[in-house]
This record gives structure tokens, sequence and C-alpha cells, in this order.
């Protein structure tokens, strides 16, 4: 499902608003993972935040027939979701400012900058010592790795969490990212190169 | 239009791993030819792009000349390049390191390119020896130079691979 | 010293989202297609990035709790009854 055409998208939501329930399932195992870490961003706790996604799929349900896609489904699901989350965080007086679950890293350069030539030298900023080939690249897909690639992603500051875990493990794209956490393209993909690279960095010391 | 390509060992494409197929025609998937497209060379920017094949390539559709490579909407390889061996690559690596003493031997520090370029070449790392090259023209007498130096490898390079660019087109 | 005709590693490394996104002007993108064509160091490390990538497409995400989904389709069925 994650490359909806706009005609598939067109009978997708013919079949909602025929009340076709397995079109309703589907979309809801689809989407829903991604929308409990979204609205996990807003409010503080994850039964508040079941709360508040189970509230945007009866705003989508209530909504449907209205549904006139000028954006694409997905987005205006997710629309609908920030904006239950938002509302319900700012009730509750949450205190932690958006801004800072990018994990307060400084700006600067994802790859720590040790690993590169100083100016002194005569290739300044080439590798110090480049990274060698891993070994066995289907050891990439199994088990093992995916648990460490698992456990990486939920070491991450919350919003490259929720940007890798949308744009690599859902296939959402970088525009529907983008509309649904309300963020800019520039920030999204500053966001999402820190995370992969972190991700990167902790399979090369598995896999060396 | 005729041009050249590099692919890795087994016609594998260096940045898409496609295996391109001999005789037949590649069609881009994308509609900017700027991004996506076929890639190809002009003997101009052989050094560059050294890579382990060098293929003869026909290029069709919309042609797009960059800086320093060309993209098409479509392409077929015609030929490989039988010319383009190890071993001159080993020669062209020879050149660089003769004419990078010449040039900054003689000079502490920026000497040590000398140096470098004899261990890349030795270790069969020729794109890097070339950029070497360049780099240490660069350093001794500005952008210039490295252009000139670029220039050079290119002319080597050129001469050897025994390919006359046609500017003609399908009809 | 900075040289004006080249990337550094250190900088391709950066830009590997970008260019994986399509987000480099043209030049740009040549300038770090360049880089990796002859830096064998850069041209792993890009492969490890796209490795990477791939390897995470196949980490499935978290299930829908089934209470969450069970809530949801009785909310379905009451709301498609009318």
């Amino acid at each position: 499902m994650a490359e909806l055409t706009a005609a598939g998208e067109q009978g997708l939501v013919e079949a909602l608003r025929r009340g076709d329930e397995a079109a309703f399932a589907s979309l809801v195992e689809e989407l829903t993972p991604s929308m409990l870490r979204v609205a996990r961003l807003y409010v503080a706790s994850r039964a508040v935040a079941e709360e508040v996604v189970q509230e945007a799929w009866v705003g989508v349900l209530r909504g449907i027939d209205r549904f006139e896609a000028r954006s694409s489904l997905k987005t205006w699901i997710f629309r609908i979701l920030t904006n239950t989350a938002k509302t319900r965080g700012a009730r509750e007086g949450r205190s932690v400012p958006f801004s800072s679950l990018g994990g307060d890293e400084p700006d600067g350069p994802a790859v720590d900058p040790d690993r590169f030539l100083g100016a002194d030298s005569r290739f300044p900023g080439h590798w110090a010592a480049p990274p060698r080939p891993w070994e066995g690249g289907e050891r990439l897909v199994a088990q093992e790795t995916l648990e460490l690639i698992e456990l990486e992603i939920a070491k991450l500051p919350p919003m490259q969490a929720v940007v890798i875990t949308m744009r690599d493990v859902e296939g959402f794209d970088s525009d529907e990212v983008c509309n649904a956490l309300d963020i800019s393209e520039t920030n999204q993909r500053v966001l999402l190169h820190r995370a992969r690279s972190k991700v990167r960095r902790a399979l090369e010391e598995y896999m060396g | 239009m005729r041009a050249l390509k590099f692919l890795g060992e087994g016609r594998v494409a260096p940045f898409t791993g496609l295996r391109w197929p001999v005789g037949e025609w590649v069609e881009a998937t994308a509609v900017d030819p700027c991004r996506e497209g076929v890639h190809a060379l002009r003997p101009k920017d052989l050094p560059y792009w050294l890579g382990r094949e060098l293929w003869e390539i026909e290029l069709d559709g919309e042609i797009v000349e960059q800086d320093r490579k060309v993209v098409a909407s479509r392409g077929r390889l015609v030929r490989r390049i039988d010319a383009w061996t190890p071993a001159l690559l080993d020669a062209f690596a020879d050149d660089l390191l003769r004419r990078t003493k010449l040039r900054v031997g003689h000079i502490a520090n920026v000497g040590g390119y000398v140096g470098d370029i004899a261990r890349f070449r030795s270790q069969r790392r020729y794109g890097l020896a070339a950029f070497a090259a360049a780099r240490a023209a660069e350093l001794s007498g500005g952008a210039a130079d490295y252009d000139r130096e670029r220039r050079r490898q290119a002319e080597w390079l050129a001469a050897r691979v025994a390919f006359e660019p046609t500017d003609e087109r399908r009809s | 010293m900075r040289l004006d005709r080249e990337l550094t590693c250190a900088e391709v490394v950066e830009l590997i989202t970008s260019y994986l996104d399509r987000r480099l002007r043209a030049a740009d993108a040549e300038r770090f297609e360049e880089h990796v064509a002859f830096c064998d160091g850069c041209s792993t490390y890009f492969e490890q990035m796209r490795a990477t990538i791939a390897a995470t497409g196949h980490v499935r995400n978290d299930d829908v709790p089934a209470e969450l989904r069970d809530r949801l389709l009785a909310t379905f069925r009451e709301l498609n009854s009318t």
C-alpha cells in the first residue's frame, strides 16, 4: 500500500465512504503505527497518544465525505492527527517545547570530524582511516541486525526517530513527512540525515 | 551521439547498480534528464571518472552536455574499448608521477604528493592518483594549473583509447 | 587550505541524504559523484548508507495494539450503521 496511485487512492476513499470494513482495517494497519509515534511527540504518555489516534480516526471517518483530494489521503489524515494531538497537548499544558524534540544536538556534522584529516594534511577533509567494506551483506537483513536497527532508532531523539521511521521503515515520501510533522523540507532532511548516520554507525560497529 | 562510458566489472553501473546489456537501448526513467538519465563522457571527461571497464556508447533522445559529463534519455553500449587495461592505467599513473615530480618534487610538503601518487599507483587507486596530481598542480600554480593538469591527463588518455566522437544523430 | 575544485570527504558524507533525495543542484550532484568515483572511502561509506536505508526498510514498525484496533473497528461499524 506504500505506492498508492491517484486512482488507487480514489478507490480507497470510495471504499471508505461505502463502509468497506476491510479497506478501513488495512488503512488502520498501515498508518496507525506512525500515527502513534507522531501523536506521542505532542502528549505526555502512550495511553494519551492512543486516545489521540482514536479521536483522529473518528475525525477521518466523519470527514471522509468532505475529503476533496486536494492533498493526498495520507497527508489529510496526518493533518487531522496533528491537529488533534496539538489540541490535546495544549489542553494538558504540555511544557516541553516541540523544537527540543530534535534532541538538543548542536548544529554540526553528523559524522565525527575526528574521522577526517586536518587542515594541515595534504588531503584535508579526507578520511583519516577510510571505512572498511562490510563483509557478509546478507547479515544485514538477518533478524538480529533488524533488532539492532530498531534499538538504535529507539535511542534516537524523538523527532529523528519519527522521521526515519516514516521515511525509511514506512516508505512515506518527503512531502508526506513534512506535512505530517509541519516542518520544512530542509529540517526534515537534516533530521533524517542525522538519524541515518547514527544507524549506519551502529551497523558499522556490529558488522566490523 | 557517440560517447564513452565507464562501468564496473561485469558491466555494472557504479551509481545505480544496473548491469548494462550490450547493443540494447536502455531508457532513462525520469522526465528530468539532468538528474536522471544515462550518464556518459566525452574524451575530456575521462580523468574524472576512471573506472574499470570503458565502453563506447551511442546516445539518443534528449541529450544534455554538462560540465564533466553528458546525460541522455537513452543509450546503447556499442563496443568495449580494449585498450583500457590495468597496464594502461599503470602507464597513466607513471605519467602523473613524472609530471608531478617535475612540478613539485623539489618543494617541501607539496613534494609529498609524489610519494602519495606512487603509493596510490601501487594500490591501483588511479582516480585518487589523478586527483592528487591535479591537487598538487593547483597548490603550486593555482586553479589554472589544476585545469591544465586535468587537460593533460585527458589528452594522454584520449590519445590511447582510439575513440572518435561524432555528432551524428540517429535518423 | 581549501581548494576550490573539489569536495572533501567530510563534506561528501554530509551530502548523501540530499543527493539521494535529489535535492542537490545538478552541479553539486556532479561534484558529489565525481568525488565518490575516485574516493574509495566515500564510495564505501555511500554504499553503507544505502545498505543501511535498505535494511531499515525491512524493519517492521510496531503493530497496532489489539485493543486499539478493536475499538477503531467498533467505531467504524457504529458510524456506518446509520
